[in-house]
């Protein structure tokens, strides 16, 4: 055990010679999560639009329709702004805005007299999704508009003319007024022979941003890289005729194996630890969650970097062994959810990526994030994960034994 | 202190290692001396555990290489033709780590580790990257390595291929200071310069076997103070056998001849310098032209000539 401790001191030595080998390792994937999660609009936050306002008639039905646009949900859309026709104009055209509506001066009037009145939206060329909502919303207001003048007409105008000198009495025949219309209206909208039951749905989990399901993937590709580079360290070390040497030496190659191993625990618990940080900072996870995801990658890590040793070791030379574990990298990467979350992909094809060594990681990496808790992965996954290490570092020093060190 | 008992070593039908013996105390230093190919290495694979023999046994300060191996490598210390460093890590940490591979610890480790620096005259590069090192001070770290953990036997694989004079006259010092100090070193060569300069006794191997064993003085009598001679040119191959064994039959000469071919005859005499003139006239009487003429002392390289018929760098 003596000489593993030795040995780890010496690998983490080496590996702090060369880390811009390192900044690669960790370069590539978070120039690819960065990307994605630009592409992704980083915080999913919803989009958020002004809608501007001149109104020019200034009643109470103006105020009534330029209210409708920022009530309920809506608002947290929209925000509304009263402006004049010029600036408004000029607002919109220099994209400060989604929309401007022109309520022309005899609008309330025309309304209420059932009168053809036009109403002015101009929309921002430049935004698609606000707009539209604009325009869908301004249609609805105008529909219920015209029922609500065809049943209510008389009492809105009753109403417009009490705004400011409105008595008890005034209002409550004004009510008494509405509620008979409504009782007359209402089967013909409610018949009796249909019951609506209102079935509200349970309140669902708070779904995970699309951003956020890649950080798993992401930290597993620079897993991924660093593990599989530091597995050929077995041949950089059998090329530089150290491993010739170690066997000269009552040194035990197995103590020299789990040295190995142990260094590279470390090396990828930086780098994957690093790329952690950063997804934690950038998603706000909790870090009550750090320090399970860390240790389920370090460990993870060291599995992966025991079975791409197990499998450089079994070519004839150090150019095979690294062009095939290169060829193998990058579809482990692709069906691992490295490239694409699993989360979200087509349900076959997901089950086929959890089934890869990665995949399986990244799945589990994806549950210790984003659901409630920490330390939730199952124990048979942490003893599959132990396991994967044990039996890739005995498959290494058993090639170690039987004729790769001694080439 | 180290001891070869009829070593063999088979790769197939191909015999790398034959019968091979010999024997080296304390204090002394063995050459194993040959032409590439000749067997050394495998013998030097064999003593070190890297290969298994396919017969024949090797013991180290006692321990059987095979049968009790990890003692027989404790006891050992090798330092291979090909340098074997970590060149990412600093001289100083080559040292610890190696010397920590064969159970130094402590004060031990630190004060060894410091004497080797001293002895491989590295102390001021003592934390510099061996990445940084020329030629020459790599191979006398490569040597350090296989020293810092004070073995009774050292084995030394051609320690001076591709080394510059300055550094190859440093290595003999080293070699002769584990000497001095008590240590057994086998060392194999293909320079007999450096067998005749550093080894007390030695083996000449070709094609797999021992052909001739001694100290240096005891091969060096088998030649008898007889010069070799060798002669390049055009030489008709009857006429010039007939030519040169009329020589023979006189009897006043106790020619011998080692090659003869169409371009090259090499002939052993006493006082070689001293008959050219006979030869010369003998072989121009049978149709041979001499282009070149190369006469040599009697050493060791002449020896292997003598036994082989051929040079020893072939």
């Amino acid at each position: 055990m003596s000489f593993a401790l030795t040995s780890f001191k010496k690998d983490l030595s080496r590996w702090r010679q060369d880390l811009l080998q390192t900044a690669i390792w960790l370069a590539i994937p978070l120039t690819i999560g960065g990307l994605i999660t630009m592409l992704m609009s980083g915080d999913g936050a919803q989009p958020h639009g002004v809608l501007l306002v001149a109104d020019q008639d200034e009643s109470f039905l103006s105020e009534l329709i330029a209210g409708a646009y920022s009530a309920g949900d809506l608002g947290e859309l929209i925000s509304v702004e009263k402006t004049t026709v010029e600036e408004g104009t000029t607002r919109v055209n220099a994209g400060e805005a989604s929309g401007l509506l022109i309520i022309p001066e005899g609008f309330g009037d025309a309304f209420l007299d059932a009168e053809a009145i036009t109403l002015t939206l101009r929309t921002n060329p430049s935004q698609t999704i606000l707009p539209g909502i604009i325009t869908d919303v301004t249609e609805i207001v105008l529909d219920a508009g015209f029922y609500a003048q065809a049943l209510f007409g008389d009492d809105i105008d009753s109403i417009q003319k009490l705004v400011g000198e409105s008595s008890d009495a005034a209002v409550a025949a004004i009510a008494v007024a509405i509620q008979n219309k409504i009782e007359i209206v209402a089967p013909r909208l409610f018949p009796p022979v249909i019951n609506v039951a209102i079935v509200e749905p349970p309140p669902s989990e708070p779904r995970p941003s699309f951003a956020l399901l890649y950080l798993p993937g992401i930290v597993l590709m620079a897993v991924m890289f660093s593990s599989n580079g530091l597995a050929s360290d077995f041949w950089v070390e059998r090329d530089r005729g150290t491993l010739r040497r170690l066997v000269f030496s009552p040194g035990q190659l197995g103590s020299f194996v789990i040295g190995k191993a142990l260094a590279a625990a470390v090396v990828i618990a930086i780098i994957g630890g690093l790329t952690l940080v950063l997804g934690f900072l950038y998603h706000g996870v909790s870090w009550t969650k750090f320090p399970s995801s860390l240790v389920w990658i370090a460990l993870s890590g060291v599995a992966l970097f025991a079975w791409f040793a197990a499998l450089q070791m079994l070519f004839s030379n150090q150019n095979t062994a690294s062009v095939i574990s290169s060829l193998l990298l990058f579809p482990l990467l692709m069906a691992g959810g490295s490239f694409f979350p699993l989360a979200v992909m087509p349900g076959w094809i997901a089950a086929i990526g959890r089934l890869s060594p990665n995949g399986f990681v990244a799945d589990r990496l994806t549950s210790e994030i984003t659901e409630v808790g920490a330390w939730i992965i199952d124990a048979s996954s942490w003893l599959i994960v132990a396991a994967a290490a044990a039996s890739g570092l005995a498959i290494c020093a058993w090639r170690l034994r039987t004729g790769f060190a001694r080439a | 202190m180290l001891r070869v008992e009829n070593l063999s070593k088979n790769y197939g039908d191909l015999v790398a290692a034959d019968k091979v013996s010999f024997e080296s105390g304390k204090g002394t230093v063995f050459g194993l001396l040959g032409p590439n190919g000749a067997g050394k290495s495998t013998t030097i694979n064999c003593i070190s555990g890297l290969l298994q023999p396919t017969s024949g046994h090797a013991f180290v300060a006692g321990h059987d290489v095979v049968a009790d191996g990890k003692a027989a490598r404790q006891n050992l210390g090798v330092v291979p033709q090909e340098l074997a460093l970590y060149e990412d890590l600093p001289a100083v940490e080559n040292l610890r780590y190696w010397g920590k591979a064969y159970g130094l610890r402590g004060a031990e480790l630190d004060s060894r580790v410091s004497e080797v620096l001293d002895t491989i005259g590295l102390r001021d590069r003592a934390k510099d990257l061996p990445k940084k090192f020329s030629g020459g001070m790599k191979r006398r770290l490569n040597f350090g390595c296989g020293i810092v953990h004070r073995p009774p036997v050292i084995l030394l694989d051609e320690p001076t291929v591709g080394v510059d004079p300055q550094s190859r006259a440093r290595l003999f010092d080293m070699v002769e200071a584990e000497r001095d100090a008590g240590a057994c070193v086998l060392y194999t060569t293909h320079y007999m310069e450096e067998a005749e300069r550093l080894c007390d006794s030695l083996a000449i191997m070709d094609h797999g076997k021992v052909i001739a064993k001694g100290t240096v003085s005891e091969l060096r009598a088998k030649l008898s103070a007889r010069d070799v001679l060798q002669l390049n040119g055009t030489f008709p191959l009857d006429e010039t056998r007939h030519a040169v064994e009329m020589i023979m039959e006189r009897g006043d000469l106790d020619l011998e001849v080692i090659t003869q071919e169409e371009h090259c005859v090499t002939l052993t005499l006493s006082r070689a310098s001293q008959h050219l003139p006979v030869i010369f006239t003998a072989i121009s009487g049978a149709g041979g032209i001499v282009t070149e003429t190369i006469l040599r002392s009697p050493n060791l390289e002449t020896l292997f000539l003598l036994l082989t018929g051929k040079e020893l760098r072939e």
